[in-house]
């Protein structure tokens, strides 16, 4: 299978009449992925090898590393002289990147001149910009969030979808039932990047931000405060305890209503589907399926517009970044690599680690049909109109960091930092006073800021 | 006058002696040290530009009040985890320090929490305590019917300093229970006899003549312990990431996000002054040696 799709790509690529270099130069791309599970690595080495049979004498030398890693790992790199040529990792910490003058962003200029500008979604294009027009990062994945939701659970309770405040409450309530081990929502209420992602797009349905379009922080307002309290009185109807995104496995045993989970679910869900299937064949008679429900596919729905004050989609990218290199011959591969990576037929099979999960950021990716056509079925079973419709929010998303259409990488440093899911750690399980804790958040920003 | 060339000369032969050692321990142990303490003054950035900061570093850090807490959660857990695995380590020798059947095996089992890998049996902690789909609460909530509310023991900050300690106990008991359990066994057997003729009861034998013979044995534990617990960081960061001792504060502080070097410098100074304060209070006060 492996042989047969490095096949498929190799001549892809041939037939497409790529243009080849072949470097003469012996050069090396260090490659750091957040993909760090050996499915998707297996697929990356796969795409790396495929690299390094049309490129005499370029090694492409694959490591995974935890996006929550990330950051740290880097500055190891970087303090002992190992930088890696090229990684692979999200927005925030790209931007936080970005101010540490290791970045290589004429790379990424030539890269874009290259492709075209015009060829990538513009909003994903602008999230990874510096204030002074360079690229930061070159947009690759992305997703959008949401809530995931039973919907019969819903139906049965007659309550509405959870795209307010107030349905969001309500469905919580009437659906936790802590005696029987069943609980409404999941919210993130750990010290991690989940947590962060689910307040803020809670925060911007309030019209809450970080900072306005001329760069003062505005964090602390009531906006931010009456979200906080929101997110107090919604986790308490959390599982126990501290929670992370890992708490959607208690969704998948139908323990739980709804979650705020990326389109990245769609797999799992699908992949329940496929369980199922081939576990109640014939052969495993005797198996009754797991704990997946058969029906659970159906029976989720997905609410990705949250509307209070405003209407709030939440999504974000993960971008390639090119590292500065002393060997300009490294530097010239990993460009070479970049664009390998996309070029249709190995960016789709990129993709396809996690249908819905990871979005194309160039146009016309979506549409292709080879693309609509993933071994798992997923874009089957949820329908090619919906992936679209997906997609085409990736020309305006909203977050923390771009302020309309201006980018503040401060709020990468204050992401990679922690401090809002601290903020909500401190009031949901320690039960600190939200304003308290919102001073504090405030502080540290400024600290951070001033840096 | 030959004497006194022959000492010059034996001095010589032993500087070259220890050179290498002296080599290695200044590159390894004191420019590392030194350099820290000059990094602690500085802001540096991950291009390897530094800038100047003076103190600023140490005022940010002692001016921050989560600085404190995470010095109050480590002495709760140095005193929690040294005194429990001193006495379980202790009680554990005792034990097997009497002649039984399958004594060798129960010896080897003992040691079985501290060769496990650590990742390993947190997870298996962290499946036990999950407050959806873990045993514990199975038994007690669903078996046993003790309580109807489920519980995050290792999730819920006030359980989780206490599992944590709970944790360290277990997986080091068997450090202490070794080195304990070697100097008995060289205890002789006549000073229990005198002590027996004596009129000591089992207690008495215990407290006058297995402990003071045990007395370094069981300092230099204590003092192990404090070294390594006080610098601990991967037990609880795996098991309880939001136990904030010293080495997670530090963790959170410099290492969370971009690195910042300058106060990851700061803290480890001022941790390294207490550590050596502490143990040469430790050692000259309370061990006299």
């Amino acid at each position: 299978m492996q042989h047969y799709k490095s096949l498929l790509v190799a001549s892809t690529l041939l037939v497409n009449g790529l243009a080849v270099s072949s470097l003469t130069n012996a050069a090396t791309v260090e490659f750091w992925t957040a993909q760090t599970q050996s499915d998707r690595l297996q697929t990356i080495e796969l795409l790396a090898s495929t690299f390094e049979a049309l490129n005499d004498g370029v090694t492409v030398k694959v490591v995974a590393v935890d996006e929550n890693e990330m950051a740290t790992q880097m500055a190891a790199a970087v303090a002992a002289g190992t930088t890696p040529q090229l990684i692979e990792v999200n927005s925030e910490i790209i931007m936080s990147l970005g101010e540490e003058g290791i970045i290589d962003t004429k790379a990424h200029q030539d890269v874009v001149s290259s492709i075209g500008k015009s060829r990538f979604h513009k909003g994903a294009l602008t999230t990874l910009t510096s204030p002074s027009d360079e690229y930061y990062g070159l947009p690759y994945h992305g997703w959008i969030q949401g809530i995931w939701y039973r919907k019969d659970w819903f139906d049965e309770k007659g309550l509405a979808a959870p795209n307010t405040w107030e349905n969001i409450e309500t469905a919580a309530k009437a659906l936790t039932d802590k005696a029987n081990n069943q609980y409404g929502i999941l919210v993130g209420t750990k010290q991690d990047s989940y947590t962060e992602q689910v307040f803020t797009q809670l925060a911007l349905s309030n019209n809450a931000n970080e900072f306005d379009a001329k760069g003062n922080l505005i964090f602390n307002s009531p906006a931010t405060l009456e979200t906080i309290k929101y997110y107090k009185d919604l986790a308490q109807y959390n599982p126990p305890g501290p929670q992370n995104w890992r708490a959607r496995d208690y969704y998948l045993q139908g323990k739980m209503a709804m979650f705020f989970y990326s389109t990245y679910i769609m797999d799992d869900l699908s992949l329940a589907e496929v369980a199922k299937g081939s576990l109640s064949s014939e052969n495993f008679a005797e198996l009754s399926g797991g704990t997946f429900d058969p029906e659970l596919v159906k029976n989720t729905a997905f609410a990705p517009i949250i509307s209070h004050k405003s209407a709030a989609s939440y999504g974000t990218l993960s971008g390639l970044v090119a590292l500065k290199t002393k060997d300009s011959a490294d530097t010239e591969a990993t460009k070479n690599f970049i664009e390998f990576m996309y070029d249709p037929a190995s960016y789709i099979t990129f993709l396809h680690m996690a249908p819905g999960g990871m979005n194309p950021m160039l146009k016309g990716i979506a549409e292709d049909p080879a693309y609509l056509d993933d071994s798992n079925g997923v874009f089957k079973l949820y329908g090619a109109d919906k992936m679209k419709q997906i997609v085409s929010g990736f020309d305006n998303i909203r977050s923390f960091s771009v302020v309309q259409g201006k980018t503040f990488p401060a709020s990468g440093a204050i992401f990679a930092k922690s401090v809002i899911p601290r903020m909500i750690y401190d009031v949901t399980i320690e039960g600190k006073d939200p304003q308290a804790a919102l001073d504090d958040a405030e502080k540290e920003m400024k600290t951070i800021i001033a840096q | 006058m030959a004497s006194s060339i022959l000492i010059k000369n034996e001095a010589r032969l032993g500087l070259k002696m220890v050179a290498p050692a002296i080599g290695i321990i200044g590159l390894l142990v004191i420019y590392p040290i030194l350099f820290n303490i000059y990094l602690s003054f500085f802001d540096v950035q991950l291009n390897g530009t530094k800038t100047f900061v003076g103190l600023d570093n140490y005022s940010d850090l002692l001016g921050n009040p989560r600085y404190y807490h995470s010095i109050g959660v480590s002495v709760i857990y140095l005193l929690g985890t040294v005194i429990g695995t001193t006495v379980l380590g202790l009680a554990a020798a005792v034990l097997m320090n009497q002649e039984f059947h399958f004594r060798n095996i129960a010896r080897g089992l003992i040691l079985l929490p501290y060769f496990a890998p650590v990742i390993s049996v947190v997870f298996g902690w962290q499946f036990i305590f999950d407050p959806v789909n873990g045993i514990y609460n199975h038994v007690v909530v669903d078996v046993l019917h003790l309580t109807d509310t489920r519980e995050n023991l290792i999730g819920n900050p006030d359980s989780a300093l206490f599992v944590v300690i709970l944790f360290d106990i277990w997986k080091h008991f068997p450090i202490a229970y070794l080195l304990l359990l070697a100097k008995l066994q060289s205890v002789p057997k006549d000073l229990y006899e005198a002590a027996a003729i004596d009129g000591q009861n089992a207690w008495g034998r215990f407290w006058h003549v297995t402990l003071p013979e045990l007395k370094f044995v069981i300092a230099t534990v204590v003092l192990l312990r404090i070294i390594w617990n006080l610098n601990r960081f991967e037990d609880v960061y795996l098991l309880a990431p939001n136990v904030e001792t010293l080495p997670i504060f530090t963790y959170y502080q410099a290492f969370a996000g971009i690195v910042d070097q300058g106060g990851a410098a700061a803290i480890s100074v001022i941790q390294l002054l207490v550590l050596v304060g502490l143990i040469w209070l430790y050692v000259r006060k309370v061990l006299k040696w």
